[in-house]
């Protein structure tokens, strides 16, 4: 016992990868660490000490290694990803635990850990602390393997684990991936060599060595060994450069995002722990409308971050994007892609603002005035009939409105954004901020949800509350101010994507509806709605596309059976009737045909 | 040209000389984004127009004279859109004019 060495030539490869691995991680995340700005470092000094970081250790628990948010997407998928990250950890703590039950407290180098069947040939079998570790090892290993050979089959058939479409792979995924394929089988290989030479093993290893036996050599023996730690080393060089960055890069952004970082408008270093935490699982492909029913390829967020991660990222992919953000919703490590999307929208095509809306400034037109003021929006103004009804509701409670832009107005600024301009969308912002604020309203209401999400997210408007024009009249039919007649049509609702996942508003449009008559959901709805297809974020997307992807959604409409469309977005409403022969109304339109003022 | 004040004016000509204007920059234009090509002047664009409705920026004239080889100015007239896109709503050729808009400024940009 005394004369292990824990070396032979064989472990070069992988001492090697290991030393390359940890040498670019270390370097990549000091880099990316110290360049964090400032008031993000300070996020990272309060919360490090916090109840957050209990609450990232155990999300790392349930994330990197369990991968809970896999599981709910297809568990078949789930448990081919749970396999190889909690399989190959639990391989690494057991297989430490070993080598402490067999071998005391003493130093054992790394390589001996991880080749700890190659060097312990010479040790007495059997359990230690009453626990027979080359069971429970192979039982691991088995693990692992069963997740492999789903991974296999994933790459045939696909649709058996809930994907129809997998990412396209990079050179480097590649080579990781190849490397990995190779790992656990080498290491099945050389542990059952071992095994059969020495009579050793558990019920894997051991009866596969009994099997090998007859054949097996001390040169077999070897060129396992060395296949086993050249496929480690190939793939620990490999895995920073490629996907596989992930599995460790999603470790500290858990950490950070508990600690309240998050991606802005503008590009800056907590974008890479995003960025390089993408594992291009492609579990973002199958939501995408623009994949699905326009067939845009090598545009998706899969994609976008790849080629951001890379340095080659095209304004034609930072473009092509709806940022419905039905992929986000997708996404198992929980990445800000359209946040990332739109910064890189910035940084790419970011124009100076050059004092260009000066013309916008001390032109209100606003009328009216009250307590509540109403801000149409640019699509409203487009969609008459939302804004009639708007009308004949607020005189039906006798309220007092400022009517903002009636006659015409300034935009939300929120399209600017999209577009990358944030320096020109903040002029716009101001320019209606300013307009606000000469007023007493305390509560804003929009009939748009572009300007909602814009008011709510960029405005300062102290002692204003914004509300969606469906809260609103929710809130009016709580509080007994109006009150509507029953009817007998069926609805289906049309969830916006900036209400929606925007805002966080799926009821009050739907309590609304179920007042007037029957709701029938599509089946693609909530948090998994589809998008309309004319997004004002569509830059990229020309009007094929646009075409293709509405005309899937009139479909998805025509299939519920219902006898008309409801929506709550001006943009939606005009995009969904261009596409199916039901009529399509606006939530207000709908109050306004049921309305009964109260006594 | 103000030599002698008859108390009347005559208007400049306004005639585009197409031989004379490098069409360079807006072929390729079109070339980048052939919906560019589509439009046919209808005008629906400027009349729902949001900034067209404050001040004097005209979509269908600015795209019009680009697409005929007259660049100048192009670029600041450009920048007066808000990009809210409803031109692109009313459009019925369905050009993605958000998009012509922000084209026309890379390509035509003096910054």
């Amino acid at each position: 016992m005394e004369n292990l060495t824990f070396y032979h030539g064989f472990v070069v490869p992988f001492v090697v990868g290991t030393s390359v691995l940890f040498a670019v991680i270390f370097y990549k995340y000091v880099r990316w660490f110290t360049r964090l700005p400032r008031r993000d470092r300070q996020k990272v000094r309060r919360g490090i000490f916090s109840f957050a970081t209990v609450r990232a250790v155990w999300e790392c628990f349930t994330e990197c290694l369990l991968h809970r948010r896999i599981w709910r997407v297809n568990p078949l998928l789930g448990y081919m990803h749970t396999s190889f990250a909690l399989g190959w950890f639990l391989l690494i703590v057991v297989g430490w635990l070993e080598t402490t039950a067999y071998l005391g407290g003493r130093f054992v180098p790394l390589q001996g850990h991880i080749f700890f069947k190659f060097f312990t040939t010479g040790l007495e079998h059997g359990p230690r602390w009453g626990i027979d570790f080359e069971a429970v090892m192979d039982l691991l290993l088995l693990y692992v393997l069963s997740g492999l050979a789903l991974a296999l089959f994933k790459r045939i058939r696909s649709r058996a684990l809930g994907m129809r479409r997998t990412t396209r792979l990079t050179f480097g995924d590649r080579v990781a991936l190849g490397s990995l394929w190779f790992i656990f089988p080498m290491r099945l290989l050389a542990e059952s060599i071992t095994s059969g030479l020495f009579g050793s093993g558990g019920f894997l290893t051991g009866s596969l060595g009994g099997l090998l036996a007859p054949v097996a050599t001390q040169g077999l023996e070897l060129a396992a060994w060395w296949g086993y730690s050249i496929a480690l080393g190939v793939f620990f060089v490999a895995m920073p450069f490629s996907r596989y960055m992930h599995i460790f890069t999603e470790v500290p952004l858990i950490f950070l995002r508990r600690w309240g970082l998050r991606s802005e408008v503008r590009e800056k270093s907590f974008d890479h722990f995003q960025i390089e935490a993408c594992s291009r699982c492609g579990l973002c492909l199958d939501p995408c409308q623009m994949q699905r029913d326009a067939g845009l390829e090598q545009v998706q967020s899969v994609y976008f971050v790849r080629d951001r991660r890379y340095n080659r990222l095209t304004r034609r992919v930072a473009d092509t994007c709806m940022m419905c953000g039905r992929c986000e919703e997708r996404c198992p490590v929980g990445l800000e892609l359209n946040t990332l999307r739109l910064n890189s929208r910035h940084a790419l095509r970011n124009t100076p603002a050059n004092d260009r809306y000066a013309y916008a400034r001390n032109r209100d037109t606003s009328s009216g005035g009250g307590r509540t003021g109403y801000f149409a929006g640019c699509m409203t103004l487009l969609s008459p009939r939302i804004l009639k009804a708007m009308e004949s509701i607020f005189a039906a409670v006798g309220e007092e409105v400022w009517w903002a832009d009636r006659s015409g107005g300034v935009c939300c600024g929120r399209p600017l954004k999209l577009s990358g301009e944030v320096d020109a969308a903040r002029e716009m912002m101001k320019i209606n901020a300013e307009m606000f604020s000469k007023q007493e309203i305390t509560t804003l209401v929009t009939s748009c949800p572009i300007c909602l999400k814009v008011f709510r997210e960029d405005y300062v408007l102290p002692g204003i509350e914004v509300v969606h024009h469906s809260e609103y009249i929710e809130r009016l039919l709580g509080e007994g101010r109006i009150g509507l007649t029953p009817g007998t049509e069926r609805f289906t609702y049309h969830d916006p994507c900036e209400l929606g996942r925007g805002c966080g508003i799926y009821k009050p449009p739907r309590e609304i509806v179920r007042r007037v008559g029957t709701l029938v959901e599509p089946a693609e709805t909530g948090r998994e709605a589809m998008c309309c297809g004319s997004s004002i974020a569509g830059n990229g997307l020309d009007k094929n596309a646009v075409g293709k992807m509405g005309v899937a959604v009139g479909r998805a409409f025509e299939q519920t059976g219902a006898g008309s469309v409801v929506t709550a977005c001006p943009l939606c409403k005009k995009a969904i009737a261009r596409n199916t022969s039901l009529p399509v109304a606006d939530i207000a339109e709908i109050v306004e045909r049921h309305l009964v003022p109260a006594k | 040209m103000n030599a002698v004040n008859f108390g009347y004016m005559i208007s400049v000509a306004r005639g585009i000389d197409l031989d004379r204007n490098d069409l360079t920059s807006a072929r390729e234009l079109g070339d980048e984004m052939p919906e560019f090509r589509a439009c046919i002047a209808c005008g629906g664009c400027t009349a729902t127009c949001t900034a067209g409705n404050l001040t004097s920026f005209n979509f269908r004239m600015v795209q019009t004279l680009v697409r005929r080889g007259e660049y100048a100015g192009a670029y600041r007239e450009m920048n007066k859109c808000m990009l809210c896109g409803k031109c692109r709503l009313v459009c019925p050729r369905g050009i993605n004019t958000r998009g012509v808009v922000m084209l026309i400024k890379r390509k035509l940009g003096d910054y």
